[in-house]
This record gives C-alpha cells, structure tokens and sequence, in this order.
C-alpha cells in the first residue's frame, strides 16, 4: 500500500457496498468479496458498520405512507419524463397512500413455509416471524396485543411503560414492557426465550402464578404443568433464534432434530431412516432454505447414503 | 450476517448514529483536522464492531464519546504533538456527556420521525426510490422496472441517498428538519453532490 486511502473514500465505497448487497443479495461470492474489502482496513470495518446501521434503520419505514402532500405534482411530472413506467409508479402511490389508521396499527402476519419475515410495528417495536406462522398485532393506546395462532415468532419491544406488550399465545401469556423475547407454540402451552431484559408470563385463569423469565432463560409454560425455566445463556438462546437471520446453527443436535428443524421450512422433507443415524450429533451452519447442503455434509463427514425423492431427501447408513 | 452483528448493527442505527453530529462537533473543537476527524469517526464505529452484547450499556450517548477519545488518544500517542486544546477538551469530556439523556420511553416513536425525515429531504426520484424500497418494500429490480430506469440508475440512486443521509446524520437533526422543510433544499442538495 503506497498511499494512505481518504476517510471519504472509504465512505463512499462503504455505501457502494450496501447498495450492491442490496441489489445483488448477499451470496457467498459477494461476502468474500466483502470480507477482503473489510480486512484491508479497520476504518472500513467502521465506516461500512456506520452505512449498514443508517441503511438498515430505514426499515422502520416500511410503517410509513409514501409522502402525500408533495407526490403528486411531483409524480405528474414524473409521469411526463418517463412515459409508462411512471403510470405504475403512480399507481404504487397512490395504492400506498390508502394506508388507514387502523391498517396501521392492525397487523395481520401470516408466513409461507421457508418464509421468514421482519415486520417493523408503528409503536417501534420489530416482530420477526418464523415460517408458518400466523399472528395479529393490534396497537391500542393502553395495550399492545399479539396474537400469536400458530408458529413464532421474536419480538423486540419499544419501551413504553403505559402501554405493555402482551402476546397471546393459545392460554399462555407473555407480558413485557421494553424487551426482546420469542414466543412458540406448542401443542399446548408456548416456550419462550428471552434474548433481552424480563419477561412475565402466565396462563389464562391461573393468573396468581406469574413466572419471571430473565435474558438468557428459556421457558416451558402450559396449563397442564408447572412452568419450568431453564437458564440456557444468551449465546444458546442466540443459536436457537437464528433463524431470525435465515439460519439453523447445529451445536450438538442429533440429526432428527436437525432434520425436524429443516423440515419446518422446507417441502422436501429430510427423514433419517436408520435410528442409531438419527441419534448421531451434528455441528455445523446452514441456511434454512438449503436442506441439500446439510444432507451433502451429513453423508460427506458421516459417510452416510442419500437418496432424493420429489418429496424427500433419504438418508440411509452408509 | 450473524445474529450478535445483526443486534449491533440494530443498536447503532436506534442508539449512537443520533449523537454522531455531537460527537464530530466535540471532535472539531479539539482536533487539527476535518479529514482527521472523520478518521476518528470511523475507527470509533469500528471499536463497536467487538461488543459482544449492548445491553450492559446504560448510555449508548456515553459509551460513543469514549470510543471517540480512545481513538483521539491512541492518534496523540502515535503523532507525538500534542496540542494544548486537545488536552483541554479531552479533559472536558465528562461535561459533554452531563447533557441530559433523550428519554428512553419513546425512542421507537422518534426513530420513526427521524426516517420520515430523513427520507423525506431526499431529492426526487431518490427519495421515490427510497420509499418503494423501504416503505413499500420492493427489490431494486422491481423499482427499476417500475421507474422505466436501469437497475444501475437505482443502484446510483441508493447510493446517493446514503450519502444525502449520512451526510444529514452527521450534521444533526437540525439540519434534517430544517432540509424537510424547505423544498427547494433539494436542489441546492442536488447541485452539492456535483462536487
């Protein structure tokens, strides 16, 4: 390196960067790509970190209406400089503009399977809802309410101590005013992790019996048994929700759970077909939507057999 | 991108890129330069990088202006000259840093304007591509279709947004409102980034 890079040079490439991650998404290519650009610098470790945070903070946007007052001449004239392509877009407006007070602070969330969706909610706070998963937040003055049908779902909670942040999930609830925490059903009954502050929870009619549950805890809440709480630690509490980041992080699960977690995203179901194989621990990283990948590993470093079917991935002993 | 970098990415945006205009205002009353300044900047971020957790941190405020000095610090070690001034307003750290704290209890709400705001000084088509991008939600290849643009032109676009953002956070949010309010600000703004 002969010359010294300028701090504005390294911002202006930092944005091409987010730009282009957005654009392109962030592959493997691309995240080497990034990474060689990073380690030659600490400063661009800083300036990109500062570009993501101000990139990734406009999220909280997708709450808003598109600007009103000012579009529409503003779009006329659009429509004149680009012909037909401005028709659409005046269109998205104007479809965008009909956002009511109650589509507001109403929300209905309903994921696909593999699906994996962040929602930020107009009070500031941010749901992020796992595949198959159905629930509605509903912001009153007093309350927050999540109702959570069926799947999880992680919440990180604005601070707002007139308004609590209850989420319903069958007769369990959870109550928490600023915090992060995720809740998942079960057959009966929810577990609920705690990634940030405490959390309170109970069951419907047995309201004398509210547990505390702090950050780093997992806990088991049904009407049929007691509650339990398990200090798991923040960083397992982390590995379980990263599917938050589209990930599933083994450290030591047995294959059939590995594949009971894969196949809550995927059609193409992974089925350990021989027991002792399905008792073997595993530790790597996948995406959730990449079951091949974790069936190529397990019989590369297992030497176990696959056979992929239009509905399932087979794995025999070797 | 990992979990733990996800929160920090989070946690700068809603906590410490609000105080960057102070910090870099504090920093020009005691360093030589502007060039060093944004150095300084950057390498504060970077210090961020190696939080494992934030939620120890009371005063993301606080923790930013340390980083900041550490930084200045380790500048002064390395270069040997050391102004007066500097020593002064190193010194004088523990005074910036008694200006009352936002109130927590609504910080969703504020961050929620901040956007508005921010998005809203954006020149034309820029700001249009932001909000099909953030508040709509859609890919830069749809918005590119929609727009009747290249993909490159959308690509450019968010690249100019940043800067305009950036360039608003780093000055305060003063200087965004006072951007918002006033229309023909973007055309001044436009003509800016011609330099």
């Amino acid at each position: 390196m002969s010359e010294r890079e300028t701090a504005e040079a390294i911002n202006e490439q930092a944005m091409q960067w987010i730009a282009r991650l957005d654009r392109e998404g962030r592959d493997a290519r691309l995240q080497r790509e990034l990474d060689a650009w990073l380690a030659g610098d600490r400063r661009r470790q800083g300036a990109f970190l500062r570009a993501e945070a101000a990139w990734n903070m406009l999220d909280r946007a997708s709450v808003l209406e598109p600007s009103s007052e000012d579009a529409s001449p503003g779009l006329d004239r659009r429509r004149l400089l680009i012909g037909g392509g401005g028709l659409a877009a005046s269109v998205v407006a104007a479809a965008g503009g009909l956002l009511t007070w109650q589509a507001l602070h109403t929300v209905r969330i309903d994921t696909r399977k593999g699906e994996i969706r962040r929602v930020p909610l107009n009070d500031g706070s941010l749901a992020v809802v796992n595949t198959q998963t159905r629930v509605r937040v509903d912001l009153q003055p007093k309350l927050r309410t999540v109702r959570l049908d069926k799947g999880e779902a992680w919440f990180e909670v604005a601070k707002d101590r007139a308004r609590p942040f209850v989420v319903a999930a069958g007769d369990v609830r959870v109550r928490a005013v600023g915090t992060a925490f995720s809740v998942r059903r079960l057959e009966t009954g929810a577990v609920v992790q705690v990634t940030e502050g405490v959390v309170e929870a109970w069951c419907v009619g047995d309201e004398a019996h509210v547990i505390r549950i702090s950050h780093g805890d997992q806990a088991v809440v049904a009407p049929t048994a007691p509650p339990t709480v398990a200090p798991e630690g923040a960083d397992e509490i982390d590995r379980k929700l990263a599917w938050r980041s589209g990930l599933i992080i083994l450290d030591g699960d047995t294959l059939a759970e590995a594949a009971s977690e894969f196949n809550r995203y995927n059609d193409r179901q992974i089925v350990i077909e021989d027991p002792e194989l399905a008792r073997l621990t595993y530790v790597g990283r996948f995406h959730t939507n990449d079951p091949e990948a974790f069936v190529k590993a397990v019989t590369l470093t297992l030497g176990a057999r696959a056979e992929t079917t239009a509905k399932a991935y087979l794995i025999y002993q070797g | 991108m990992n979990e733990s970098r996800a929160r920090i990415v989070a946690w700068v945006g809603r906590e410490v890129l609000p105080h960057e205009a102070d910090v870099r205002g504090w920093l020009r009353r005691s360093l030589v330069s502007d060039g060093e300044v944004e150095d300084v900047i950057q390498e504060a971020y970077c210090r961020l990088l190696s939080l494992q957790n934030t939620s120890h941190i009371a005063s993301p405020r606080a923790y930013f202006f340390t980083a900041a000095r550490a930084v200045v610090i380790d500048h002064l070690r390395r270069s040997r000259v050391v102004r007066m001034e500097t020593v002064t307003e190193i010194e004088a750290l523990n005074v910036v840093l008694d200006e009352p704290s936002p109130e927590r209890v609504a910080a969703g709400r504020r961050e929620l304007d901040r956007v508005r705001r921010l998005i809203a000084a954006l020149p034309d088509r820029c700001r249009r591509v932001f909000e099909m991008r953030k508040i709509e939600g859609l890919p830069q290849r749809e918005i590119a279709h929609q727009l009747g643009v290249t993909e490159t032109i959308v690509e450019n676009d968010v690249v100019k947004g940043q800067r305009l953002i950036l360039k608003a956070l780093a000055e305060g949010e003063e200087a965004i409102s006072r951007a918002a309010g006033t229309p023909e600000r973007d055309e001044r703004a436009r003509d800016r980034r011609g330099d």
